[in-house]
């Protein structure tokens, strides 16, 4: 049977005993932003496959930490682990999602990970 | 052919038909300009970022795994324990390639069982005609149990 030849165990040479995403590290090179930076999502293509929310694209948040280094989702569904990037959790006012959220619950917030191709200086 | 596979095929074209509610007019093959951006984005875009769409609120069930739910689950691991996907790959192939029907119709193990198998036919580690025969002998199997 003929097979496109692919080395099915090269994540497991650099992730096994380091685990994953610690194998990426220091291969992002230098995060672009830091802790405390109001940044905005992008909207970029979501075609075929993104976990950058559509609800969180075009809002503004603070990065409260750059968490680690790793493919994007995006590059990694299909096995492609060559583009190593920082992700970072950032905050969002629930108020600055949901156009219809209560000034009641002002205080109320969402952190979730985003990779640093999707941001830009707020 | 037996008369109760036509049954099944009657009763599945009958039941495919009602797996189109997505978009509540006539959709069949539209011309090009009758695709807004705004649909063609809704049509294109990843099935399981359903963060903030409206919907009906769902019921709670508690409920254990079944055995063949924590079988599938040790299988799709031991997939990407010999390097077959990553976890993303797998969540991209059961939550979004399987498409919004399937995505919130089948149950969230019958997605995973699924796709482990579509994946060692994707890599050609074996064919759609052996899988096939595979089903069948089980089929025959369980028919005579």
């Amino acid at each position: 049977m003929s097979r496109v030849e692919h080395d099915r165990t090269h994540h497991a040479k650099i992730a096994t005993g380091v685990g994953d995403p610690q194998c990426f590290k220091g291969k992002a090179g230098k995060a672009k932003f830091k802790v405390g930076d109001r940044v905005r999502v992008k909207d970029r293509p979501d075609i075929f496959y993104t976990r950058t929310m559509t609800y969180v694209r075009g809002a503004v948040g603070t990065i409260v930490r750059a968490v680690y280094e790793s493919p994007p989702a995006e590059d990694e569904a299909w096995d492609n682990t060559d583009n190593v990037v920082w992700f970072y959790s950032i905050v969002f006012s629930q108020r600055d999602l949901w156009p219809e959220y209560h000034e009641v619950y002002g205080g109320d917030t969402l952190e979730t990970e985003i990779p640093e191709m999707y941001l830009e200086k707020a | 052919m037996s008369s109760s596979t036509r049954e099944e095929v009657l009763r599945h074209l009958q039941t495919v038909g009602q797996l189109q509610p997505a978009l509540h007019k006539q959709t069949h093959a539209p011309a090009p300009t009758e695709i807004t951006h705004t649909l063609y984005r809704a049509y294109t875009r990843s099935a399981h970022d359903v963060g903030g769409e409206y919907d009906v609120p769902i019921e709670w069930h508690e409920k254990e795994e079944e055995v063949w739910e924590l079988n599938t689950f040790a299988t799709c691991e031991c997939l990407a324990w010999r390097g077959v996907w990553t976890a993303e790959e797998r969540r991209r192939r059961q939550n979004v390639d399987v498409g919004q029907t399937i995505y919130l119709g089948l149950p969230y193990y019958g997605r995973w069982l699924m796709t482990a198998a579509l994946i060692l036919i994707d890599k050609q580690y074996v064919t759609l005609t052996e899988l096939h025969d595979k089903i069948e002998e089980v089929r025959k199997r369980y028919e005579q149990s």
